[in-house]
């Protein structure tokens, strides 16, 4: 069903389907309900896992085989003991058996010291950067928010966990849709008909009053086709990154038409007392990616899904005096998924060449998103990064 | 003509300089003319019978956390949660109370400024004096606010100040100070950076109560290459020189503009320029003066506090008074925003970031038990005119044909009525 028969399908279905739809359904009803265009099988996925903060990347995929490793972070360098070797005398923090796991199914790539041309130390001007994909000018537009643009619109085309919109699902025409973790409580009767008239466009309206009132509307098309599947499970996860990734998993097995997932998790700026806090951090974004494939693999999707990571930057390689890390440079970004080519990609930054007390940066992060955009997404990368032409080859067909 | 336009300016003034009117305030202000309404909502006078009537939570020193797992620790968690509710539910009373709201306005702007979290600070107490230097230095020079920050116990210990001594600097304060607080990105090189927490070494925080000691054996007093001086600097003085240089001032009327007036466009250089006294009040002045207040481009998007705060104005709601306060945390939680818990030192998000259909969900739900629970006497006793009355009500210059309509679906049925108006896209953004 195409987008202008789906507006359609919800004008006459109205609050009554609605709440048709919330009944004694088993799993395949659901599928089935769920949306009024499922989801092709073999459509690819791509889930964005934001880590707000800058994880310190030298104690997530960790040099120990390197004397300055310790050398540089009294305190705070995990042992040899608190490291899982994988390759290259790299290892990872012992937190993350799951990624471990991935790796040695061949579904993990770990792309070694990812950033941009002289990082900046700013959270924000670097979180910025990072999720518009444009280091050298300023600019307000997420990259999935450019790629949604070039999208028909709706609003379940790409969805954000959480309630406030994440920028880099913001385009310059079109926004992601945010779903609310507390599952949906959906208006009926002459509430339900009344407040979509609110969501009616109004030639009067400036920008911000058409996208107040156009995320009712995409409320309702979204709660349509959601609530079922979220009312039938409730979430039951150990932390906020699970319960974000337990709904998603649910959402993607109901083959709802999304083709783009946003999840976020805060915590990773380390100042202070660093060592067993982000050992925790890492050992919940493994465990709670791992646990999502997984998930996947019991359903027809598992091949379609790809999983990337990644954060604003890593932290300084010389600890602080406060147990902690300073702002950083570059990190490392994980890929992970069926299709993905396990492995490494690029160099690790020497520990002994450092420029200006920082890691160096051996890989651009505008590799990784063009080869998410060209062979997750299936569009040409330089319509959303203008001028960059080259990519990282770590999907298969 | 001037009417319409009449209705907008005082719109944006009494939403963006106020927290929205409270029952038939608009249509007087609208009635006094533009000059007399921004005179009445630029005024702070010593005597606010509205402000006097929230009483001061009054917190307590807690002290030092008692052992873990043992009955005085549960107790202790208590006290601090207990606290930080009486505290959060004075702030918003305040802001719900006051008949002279712009001082609450101001430290509201600067609590997203100078953003501080409870999240790690963990004491009431401190966010409290944290809050009390807001409201003092609110719409007084910056400089005396920024000097009293450097020194305040809470941004300290949130940007691990009370770490930073002079054998082994943590860069978190002196970044933030330059990047976020006073002269933005761009303005500063990495060597300031470190030169800047150089100068900030040596304040130690008590965290129970926030009071700060200068430590000297810590501090750095070494001659300090900061920004074209070279001097020996500890934080008051350092904070004096940042604030002294241009760069300063076109920052801080920027943020003035991104907040008050448009985050899609530059502050006017005028307004710079006569901000080189570091006068907030005057600067503020002339934000509410300028003629960009009636540009039709200038819209913005009421955060979920500040649409709550206008809520319970027209609603006649004192927050405290409702009759689970739990609730109210929870939908403002639920929302994006928590007072005293910002998401980050970048402070709250603005506009597109709050109209989302997550936040639809939240703002109907909360809006329905905010209604159940309100004086709903300005759309019972509604004129023959419905529209007009609900836009009266809650401050709104003109309804959309979208929305009379939905309006005309819901006649006679008040709390019905006021429900949409309160979700209406013509109230969640401030046109």
């Amino acid at each position: 069903m195409g987008d202008v028969s789906r507006r359609r399908f919800l004008q006459y279905s109205g609050a009554s389907a609605l709440a048709a739809m919330t009944t004694n359904l088993t799993m395949q009803d659901v599928a089935r309900a769920a949306s009024a265009s499922p989801l092709p099988l073999g459509t690819p996925i791509l889930v964005v896992v934001t880590l707000y903060g800058g994880n310190d990347g030298l104690n997530t995929v960790v040099p120990y085989a390197d004397p300055i490793y310790s050398s540089s972070r009294p305190g705070i360098s995990l042992s040899d003991a608190q490291v899982i070797p994988l390759a290259r005398g790299l290892a990872l923090n012992s937190s993350m058996t799951g990624f471990k796991s991935l790796w040695d199914q061949n579904r993990l790539a770990i792309v070694l010291g990812a950033s941009y041309p002289q990082p900046n130390h700013s959270h924000f001007t670097s979180m910025a950067i990072w999720q518009t994909a444009s280091p050298n000018k300023q600019i307000s537009s997420g990259w999935i928010g450019r790629w949604l643009d070039g999208q028909p619109r709706d609003p379940m085309r790409a969805i954000g966990m959480g309630s406030v919109l994440t920028p880099l699902l913001a385009g310059e025409h079109r926004v992601a849709s945010m779903l609310p973790l507390g599952g949906l409580v959906v208006p009926t009767g002459t509430l339900a008909t009344q407040t979509q008239q609110l969501a009616m466009v109004s030639p009067t309206d400036s920008v911000l009053a058409a996208d107040a009132s156009a995320s009712i509307g995409d409320f309702y098309q979204v709660a349509a086709t959601v609530q079922p599947v979220l009312k039938s499970q409730a979430p039951n996860a150990p932390n906020a990154l699970a319960q974000q990734l337990d709904v998603v998993a649910n959402l993607i097995a109901a083959n709802v038409p999304t083709r783009v997932w946003s999840v976020t998790l805060g915590g990773f700026d380390t100042h202070a007392d660093e060592l067993r806090a982000q050992s925790q951090l890492v050992g919940s974004v493994s465990d709670a990616v791992t646990n999502f494939l997984t998930k996947m693999d019991a359903t027809a999707r598992a091949r379609d899904v790809v999983v990337l990571v990644y954060s604003e930057f890593g932290r300084r390689v010389q600890a602080n005096a406060s147990l902690g890390t300073d702002h950083g440079t570059s990190g490392p970004v994980f890929i992970a998924g069926h299709r993905v080519a396990g492995g490494f990609y690029g160099e690790q930054p020497s520990l002994s060449q450092l420029v200006s007390g920082d890691l160096a940066v051996t890989s651009d992060f505008r590799d990784v998103y063009a080869s998410m955009l060209q062979d997750v997404l299936g569009t040409d990368a330089t319509q959303i990064m203008p001028g960059w032409t080259t990519k990282l080859n770590l999907i298969t067909p | 003509m001037r009417a319409v336009h009449d209705r907008l300016v005082i719109s944006r003034l009494v939403h963006r300089f106020s927290f929205g009117p409270k029952p038939g305030q608009y249509e007087y202000l609208v009635r006094e003319g533009v000059t007399t309404a921004r005179n009445r909502l630029l005024r702070t006078p010593a005597h606010d019978a509205g402000l006097a009537s929230v009483v001061d939570p009054g917190l307590v020193d807690l002290g030092p956390f008692p052992p873990s797992k043992s009955t005085a620790r549960a107790i202790f968690q208590q006290a601090l949660s207990q606290q930080f509710s009486a505290m959060t539910l004075w702030w918003l009373d305040r802001m719900v109370l006051a008949d002279y709201p712009l001082i609450e306005r101001m430290t509201w702007f600067w609590h997203g400024h100078w953003a501080t979290s409870i999240s790690k600070v963990v004491y009431p107490l401190p966010m409290k004096v944290q809050n009390e230097t807001m409201r003092l230095y609110g719409l007084g020079s910056f400089a005396g606010l920024a000097r009293a920050m450097v020194v305040d116990g809470a941004l300290i210990y949130w940007l691990d100040g009370q770490l930073n001594v002079a054998q082994a600097p943590n860069e978190n304060l002196g970044r933030e100070f330059m990047e976020l607080f006073t002269l933005g990105v761009g303005n500063y090189s990495e060597d300031d950076v470190k030169a800047v927490a150089a100068a900030f070494t040596g304040y130690r925080v008590t965290t129970s109560n926030g009071l700060v000691t200068f430590q000297p054996s810590v501090h750095d007093y070494s001659p300090l290459a900061i920004l074209g001086a070279t001097a020996p600097f500890v934080a008051p003085s350092l904070s004096d020189y940042v604030v002294s240089l241009d760069a300063n001032a076109a920052f801080v009327a920027q943020r003035l503009w991104f907040r008050f007036v448009s985050t899609t466009t530059s502050v006017p250089t005028t307004l710079v320029k006569g901000f080189a006294n570091r006068d907030v009040r005057s600067l503020v002045e002339a934000i509410a003066r300028h003629p960009a207040m009636k540009d039709p481009r200038h819209a913005q998007a009421k955060s979920p506090v500040e649409w709550f705060v206008s809520a319970c104005r027209a609603l006649q709601i004192t927050p405290s008074n409702l009759p689970s306060t739990v609730t109210v945390a929870n939908y403002l939680s639920l929302m994006g925003q928590v007072p005293f818990a910002p998401p980050s030192v970048g402070g709250w998000p603005y506009d597109e970031a709050w109209l989302t259909a997550a936040s639809f969900q939240y703002r109907l739900a909360f809006a329905t038990y905010l209604v159940k629970n309100g004086d709903l006497s300005p759309v019972v006793n509604a004129s023959n005119d419905v529209n007009r009355s609900l836009a009266n009500w809650l401050g709104v210059a003109k309804w959309s044909p979208r929305t009379t309509q939905a309006f005309s679906e819901a006649q006679g049925d008040p709390a019905r009525l006021a429900l949409l108006a309160l979700c209406a896209p013509e109230y969640v953004v401030n046109a």
